[in-house]
């Protein structure tokens, strides 16, 4: 061969764009040069691939603003689908996590006490875990929970995302309360703490039974060592306690990680 | 030819409840009604074969993949559509984007080619025209649509479809029944149902089960047949029925075994339904 057709020349061809007399030209020349149809091969397929994208784009609905903030914040955009079906991630829920916590900064400004911000702020993870999945609360569980997407990966997810939130929420309404210093991040650890053991309860208790049990076991506890001591601080939020919070959540964690394989199946009457 | 889905021994015990009895069955392509009263086993029974519940013993094997390992789980998990009794829906998703989550769960995560099929699918079920407007506002026909294209992303070979026609007017129900023949082309549907129109319209197949366990597998010729000479006619409700009704014409429908010189009606497929029940002690 002493000539083969160019690229834009391609390009137009394969969009049915040429032109007589180089449409015929071309026409004639791919009949014989594998190398050039080896070339409109290529050409043809990335402008399929490009109007695929494009029909897809003009095709889908515009996202919701949590799904459009989780993209911006560099999430993949089937993750952050996965996210926005997330129950807990909604603005009510939300709402409602201000709410408590900002409930709770206003009584420690005003009666001078951090503890009613520290009993609850480990609640509200572990609520939201619990209220994220499950055959209860998320409509499409059982889709779900038949689907390749392995189910506790599909927890994980959003475990990780509810976490991100009402931690995120947690440390802003902290700073609301300079005067205790780190006394007010005390929550942390037992939060983490009953985050991890609802989980890992609820693959043999259910995902309402399991933390509930968890919250109650909190307050219980909260309860009956104000109730020993009324003055001194909270076991949970001293040194001891929190060492103690630390090594439930990374026991709470490992269990986690053995019973995986039961959020693979459906959690609840199978009849 | 191989089956779709081949099972034996499937046996489940939940509280006090004999869920499945030993089930063993063959699915090939085409839809195979499963017919049965309430607490039959239906659903259990659909929930087993979609890998939700595992059963307490007994294999089974979807597409030759064996859902009692996690790898085969997963193979067979990625060929069935699965249409629940009660399908949820995420309140401010659009038809497009719940669909499409439920592709995002079976692992489609090219945008493009995931978007693509997503419209296929709900071009499939005539929802093209409505796939922007929110689930919640679309009628109950729509909804369950809406679910029959989340369940037939990516193809499936296997389709398990639990009472789908539930709640739907005589129409949207003549037109899911068009869809679920479409659907049955091609592949394998278990269709679960209490109506016996359904399979008479739709299946090649029916199992009646009851009790955790299958009472009769065969063709609804074949179950039609079982009340042949046991369905009569009679002005009066006759004692002796197994069960007997008014019909429009205001005369009683009776089945059981009739009496001598008994008007005798040609049997329907709800006929021999009524008496294979009848026959195994389970009330209807």
């Amino acid at each position: 061969m002493t000539w083969h057709v160019d690229a834009e020349d391609l390009r137009a061809y394969s969009q049915g764009e040429l032109a007589p007399p180089a449409f015929w030209s071309a026409d004639t020349h791919l009949v014989a040069c594998a190398r050039c149809r080896a070339a409109l091969a290529e050409v043809s397929e990335s402008v399929d691939a490009g109007w695929v994208r494009l029909d897809a784009e003009l095709d889908a609905p515009r996202p919701g603003l949590v799904e459009r903030l989780l993209v911006r914040f560099g999430v993949a955009d089937h993750t952050a689908r996965l996210l926005s079906a997330t129950s807990v991630l909604r603005r009510s829920w939300l709402g409602a996590v201000v709410a408590v916590l900002l409930m709770s900064v206003v009584a420690a400004r005003s009666t001078g006490s951090v503890t009613l911000f520290l009993v609850l702020a480990p609640l509200l993870p572990l609520a939201g875990v619990a209220l994220s999945y499950g055959p209860a609360l998320d409509p499409t569980y059982e889709m779900a929970v038949v689907a390749p997407v392995h189910g506790f990966r599909l927890l994980m997810i959003r475990t990780v995302a509810v976490l991100t939130a009402c931690f995120g929420l947690s440390v802003l309404a902290s700073f609301a309360l300079p005067g205790y210093g780190l006394r007010a991040l005390a929550w942390l650890l037992p939060a983490l703490a009953l985050a991890s053991a609802g989980l890992a309860l609820s693959a043999r208790l259910g995902p309402l039974l399991a933390p509930s049990l968890v919250g109650g076991a909190w307050v219980t506890l909260l309860w009956a060592v104000h109730a020993y001591d009324a003055h001194a601080t909270l076991m949970p939020f001293t040194v001891a306690g929190q060492a103690t919070a630390a090594g439930v959540a990374a026991l709470a964690a490992g269990l986690l990680f053995l019973v995986r394989d039961r959020f693979d199946h459906f959690q609840g009457s199978a009849v | 030819m191989t089956p779709t889905v081949s099972a034996s021994g499937l046996s489940l015990r939940y509280g006090g409840t004999r869920a499945l009895d030993d089930v063993s069955l063959r699915l090939s392509p085409g839809v195979t009604g499963l017919l049965g009263p309430n607490g039959a086993g239906k659903t259990t029974l659909l929930r087993v074969l979609a890998t939700s519940v595992p059963a307490d013993s007994g294999a089974f094997t979807v597409l030759g993949h064996d859902p009692g390992t996690p790898a085969g789980r997963q193979e067979a998990r990625r060929r069935l559509g699965y249409l629940p009794q009660t399908p949820g829906f995420h309140p401010d998703f659009t038809a497009f984007e719940f669909v499409d989550y439920v592709a995002i769960l079976k692992e489609m995560t090219d945008r493009a080619v995931r978007h693509r099929e997503v419209r296929a699918v709900l071009d499939g079920v005539d929802l093209s025209d409505v796939r922007g407007k929110r689930v919640k506002k679309l009628s109950g026909g729509m909804r369950q649509r809406v679910a029959l294209a989340a369940a037939l992303i990516g193809d499936p070979g296997f389709l398990v479809l639990d009472e789908p026609t539930v709640g739907l007017d005589p129409e949207q129900r003549m037109r899911f029944r068009e869809l679920i023949a479409q659907a049955g082309e091609g592949r394998t549907v278990l269709l679960s149902t209490h109506q016996t129109e359904d399979v008479a319209m739709l299946c090649h197949r029916v199992l009646v089960m009851a009790g955790g366990r299958i009472l009769f597998d065969g063709t609804p010729a074949e179950l039609t047949a079982r009340a042949a000479g046991r369905v009569w006619s009679s002005t009066e409700r006759d004692p002796g029925a197994k069960a007997g009704w008014r019909t429009g014409t205001g005369s009683f429908r009776n089945v059981g075994s009739p009496p001598a010189g008994a008007e005798l009606l040609e049997p329907t497929l709800e006929d021999g339904y009524l008496l294979t029940l009848d026959d195994a002690e389970v009330p209807a």
